[in-house]
């Protein structure tokens, strides 16, 4: 007989009181659903589901603090109740806790709840943890409940996929195909195309390039996206060394896109022309020239084989050049500049720039040619790191045609180079005001006056391009909700320079100490430099964390394409999408901030360490009235510079001083530190910055034999290939580890002997005691 | 061949820099901030001109009253014509870099000017110029302008050397 599971008629009170609730809570009546629990639990208080739901509730109405507490106490008074369990899930959820909410919902699905959508919301919550070995079943376990969508179906592949399981990924792709064949209909064609692919992709990746092939031109009448095809083709081609048929298929993706560089190489490779004679090379190309004359690899690509030493080398080099300074295609230099590599070459086409300078470009009656052979000869000087000719070109170049935009920046940039910091954001300054609605010369002024600590010029400068709030002075705030981060990360490191040219101001000052009779204004001089330091301080750390933050951002919001992406149908890019996740935090503006904050926090922790007492800022004794009018003042200029700096509406800590707070009081601050470069192990593991700072970190905690490890990171980045270079800081480090540890009467004995051991087989020259000496370059 | 190497256009909020940059280096006079702005005004002929794309030139004039004479620079640049019926055209800059001579940029825009003076059923260009400078008073003679009378210490605060001023007219 079955049992029936209906709610039984003798349910106890409190059992549909909570029934009641969830109703409510479902229908977002959070504060009656509140209150219905609230009466359950004061007859029993250690009813679970009404204790989870009062968390969510809470939560929910906005009482954050008082959510967690009941959440915990319900899970562990009824740890095996699903709806307890999906309670936690939920709330956890919601707080972006994804491990804790797929501990629970899975512990729900476990636990018998009969709702399967739990499923879908676990499989989000497992891939956004990377829990893939699990994935595979709830995706699986939701598929058998829901067999009737193509995008279940789809989900399930993609986690095989993520495991690495080839061939069950495909079969389930094939299965749905076969099933579906016949009730296709136009408006599922793209997603038809786009899974068809997918397949393709994974048969592909398996290694079996043949059955990939024959698949591929199966399902060619499904296939929309034509040039995947294609680029999907001429691959496996080659791979199965059929050259002379991918050759064909090159041929007909460089009449699509005779842009493509890749394309002419490939086709290089197919025709096996790579390792032939210059001149047959080059027949090649004058072919393919003739065919698309409006593409520039053709003409440009000769060049990079053509051996400078050959006089063709010259010929093809003025063909090349001596047109585009002809026409003044600015981007001439830009065009030319991979070739430089070779020193030879450079010098080629030094002669040639130089000759056609001073004689047709000299002569011609139209102005522009002279113009842009100058403009390209300042850059080319800049390139050598010859200033002095650089800016002779650049300045008759300016003289002549003081109207055209691209000269300033030139001009700035050698500046720049010259280390005139402040000059050179003058300089595009005042080509930015040529044109105000050019937006690159715009961005590179506001980089130029950030990197001259002139942060607020800066902000206003690109606040031309953002939009203005309401009552806003600037556009700082939207540039921090438009996730500029580049501009973020240049005004953290102004504001950083900044608080540092305050500091050795404030040495400066106490080192003269105060002149007699001055004592009060050199009081007050000590205290507004003190005041700076910590103002510009706390806006660097300030902007150092919105970054993080960000970054937060962007790995969270891939959360919203768990589900999306199966609906749309385009599994590939999703994939792509979680391998770009996966390698997010080794993007380069973010290890830049991860370095200005690790010094950030050594800073910090150092001077936690030293117990350097800071003496208080005293406060002067003034009359009165003088001083309520300082203050006043004070209350002023603070206000004006929040308003400026604010990075978001009613922001409560502007100026990040309880950031800064925060971050000193901190007792683990190395801890959060290695929290912020854990993700570096994986993603940065071939980064200088991931090893150095670790070893830093694992030397302050006492973790010897990670700091060995992280030391032999470090060597093999700075030796790539094999080779044996012996590098200063390397035999620093050795040392520096070794003493560290022997001195630490903390650390085991065993522990001890296994670093020093360990340093002698990776750095066998740390036995001869001489490390120092051989480590020097 | 497809557009003429020799092009005009307008000027915005966003290029005004261009013509000041153009009339700093290559006039020996001064204009306010004003003056700039009220370039964009619509009653103003104001044209850049652009050769290969790139500007190089540019004019400013406007509508004006023969009989109000001024005697120097400055007043002639503040003038604006309110209450008169405006008779004439009067050119307040022309200038082309000095790397762009003799192109026929300069011609251009000086028949764009011409254009537009008979668009506003007016019959006269007026302008000053130096009276040291040969070299544009023969390029405004080339061009149909009559000499006129001679402008005592018309340049006198911008402190050119010779501070006189002569008045040149052409009958459109």
């Amino acid at each position: 007989m079955v049992v029936k599971k209906a709610a039984p008629i003798f349910a106890n009170k409190e059992d549909s009181n909570f029934r009641e609730a969830l109703k409510l809570y479902d229908a977002k009546q959070y504060k009656k659903a509140l209150k219905l629990v609230e009466t359950n639990l004061k007859k029993n208080a250690n009813h679970a589901e009404s204790l989870a739901l009062k968390g969510c509730a809470n939560y929910q109405l906005g009482h954050k603090d008082e959510a967690e507490p009941y959440i915990l106490k319900a899970v562990g008074k009824g740890p095996d109740n699903y709806l307890v369990n999906h309670l936690a899930g939920i709330y956890y959820r919601s707080v972006e806790n994804y491990p804790e909410a797929a501990k629970w919902l899975k512990a729900a699905n476990d636990n018998g709840s009969p709702n399967k959508p739990i499923l879908r919301d676990l499989s989000f919550m497992q891939t956004q943890i990377r829990d893939y070995k699990n994935l595979k079943d709830s995706r699986q376990q939701f598929l058998e409940h829901q067999p009737g969508y193509r995008a279940n179906w789809t989900a399930v592949a993609i986690a095989h996929h993520l495991n690495k399981d080839y061939a069950s990924a495909v079969s389930t792709l094939t299965k749905i195909e076969g099933i579906i064949k016949d009730h296709l209909t136009d408006a599922d064609a793209y997603e038809q195309s786009e899974c068809v692919l997918y397949k393709n992709s994974i048969i592909a990746e398996a290694g079996d390039y043949a059955q990939a092939l024959k698949v591929l031109d199966e399902d060619e009448d499904q296939i929309r996206d034509q040039l995947s095809f294609l680029e999907y083709k001429a691959k496996y081609l080659m791979l199965l060394g059929s050259k002379k048929e991918a050759s064909l298929i090159y041929r007909t993706l460089l009449k699509r896109n005779p842009d493509n560089m890749h394309y002419y190489n490939l086709l290089e490779a197919s025709l096996e022309t790579l390792d032939k004679p210059i001149e047959f090379r080059l027949k090649l190309y004058e072919r393919l020239a003739s065919f698309y004359p409006r593409s520039d690899p053709p003409k440009f690509l000769p060049l990079t084989f053509v051996p400078a030493s050959s006089p063709l080398f010259e010929a093809k080099a003025r063909e090349y050049i001596i047109p585009q300074l002809t026409k003044g295609v600015p981007a001439t230099f830009v065009n030319v500049k991979p070739l430089y590599k070779d020193q030879k070459k450079l010098k080629v086409i030094e002669s040639i720039v130089v000759d056609f300078y001073n004689k047709e470009a000299s002569e011609s009656s139209n102005p522009t040619i002279k113009l842009w052979t100058t403009y390209f000869l300042a850059q080319h000087y800049l390139y050598l790191n010859n200033l002095t000719k650089a800016s002779e070109h650049i300045d008759a170049a300016l003289k002549h045609s003081p109207t055209l935009v691209e000269l300033y920046i030139i001009k700035a940039r050698i500046l720049k180079h010259e280390g005139k910091i402040l000059e050179a954001s003058e300089v595009m300054d005042q080509g930015r005001k040529l044109d105000l609605q050019d937006r690159f010369i715009n961005s590179k002024t506001t980089k130029y006056l950030l990197r001259a600590n002139k942060v607020n010029e800066a902000i206003d400068c690109i606040s031309l391009f953002t939009k203005l709030d309401e009552d806003a002075v600037n556009g700082c705030k939207d540039l921090h909700v438009m996730q500029c981060n580049w501009v973020l990360v240049e005004s953290a490191e102004a504001y950083s320079r900044m608080y540092k040219d305050f500091e050795v101001k404030l040495e400066e000052l106490r080192k003269a100490g105060p002149a007699e009779g001055e004592e009060e204004s050199f009081k007050e001089l000590e205290n507004d430099l003190i005041e700076n330091i910590e103002i510009y301080k706390g806006l660097s750390l300030k902007r150092f964390q919105a970054v993080v933050k960000i970054f937060k951002i962007f790995f969270n919001d891939q959360y919203d394409f768990h589900s999306y992406c199966m609906r749309r149908g385009t599994p590939r890019d999703y994939v792509e999408t979680l391998k770009w996740e996966d390698k997010i935090h080794a993007t380069p503006i973010y290890t830049r901030v991860l370095k200005g904050l690790s010094e950030f926090y050594f800073d910090i922790h150092e001077s936690l360490a030293t117990k350097k007492t800071e003496e208080e800022p005293v406060v002067i004794k003034k009359n009165n009235k003088k001083l309520k009018k300082l203050q006043a003042q004070a209350t002023k200029k603070r206000a004006e510079l929040i308003s400026k700096v604010e990075s978001e509406k009613e922001d409560a800590d502007p100026l990040g001083a309880k950031l800064l707070q925060d971050l000193t009081n901190d007792k683990d601050i190395i801890e959060r530190l290695f929290e912020l470069f854990k993700p570096l192990i994986q993603e940065g593991s071939g980064l200088i910055l991931t090893w150095e700072t670790l070893y830093r970190i694992y030397l302050i905690q006492g973790k010897y034999v990670l700091a060995l490890q992280a030391i032999k990171s470090l060597n093999k980045i700075l030796n790539p290939y094999g080779s044996e270079n012996k590098f200063k800081t390397i035999g620093k480090k050795v040392v520096e580890l070794s003493e560290t540890s022997k001195n630490d009467d903390n650390a085991n004995a065993a522990i001890v002997k296994v670093i020093e051991k360990g340093l002698i087989s990776a750095f066998p020259d740390f036995e001869n005691g001489n490390i120092l000496e051989v480590y020097t370059q | 061949m497809g557009r003429d190497i020799i092009s005009l256009d307008d000027i915005t909020p966003n290029n005004i820099g261009v013509l000041q940059k153009i009339n700093e280096v290559s006039l020996p006079t001064t204009y306010s901030e004003q003056w700039y702005k009220d370039s964009l005004a619509s009653d103003q002929i104001v044209k850049l001109s652009f050769y290969s794309e790139l500007p190089v030139g540019g004019i400013k004039a406007k509508s004006f009253n023969s009989s109000s004479t001024t005697n120097t620079y400055e007043t002639t640049q503040q003038l604006q014509i309110k209450d008169q019926i405006p008779n004439a055209v009067y050119i307040e800059s022309l200038a082309v870099l000095e790397a762009y001579r003799g192109l026929g940029i300069g011609s251009k825009l000086l028949e764009y000017a011409i254009e537009e003076t008979k668009k506003r059923f007016v019959h006269e260009i007026i302008l000053h110029a130096h009276v040291e400078n040969q070299e544009v008073i023969s390029w405004y003679e080339k061009r149909g302008f009559m000499k006129g009378s001679i402008v005592p210490e018309y340049y006198k605060a911008q402190g050119l050397k010779n501070p006189d001023a002569v008045v040149l007219t052409l009958k459109v």
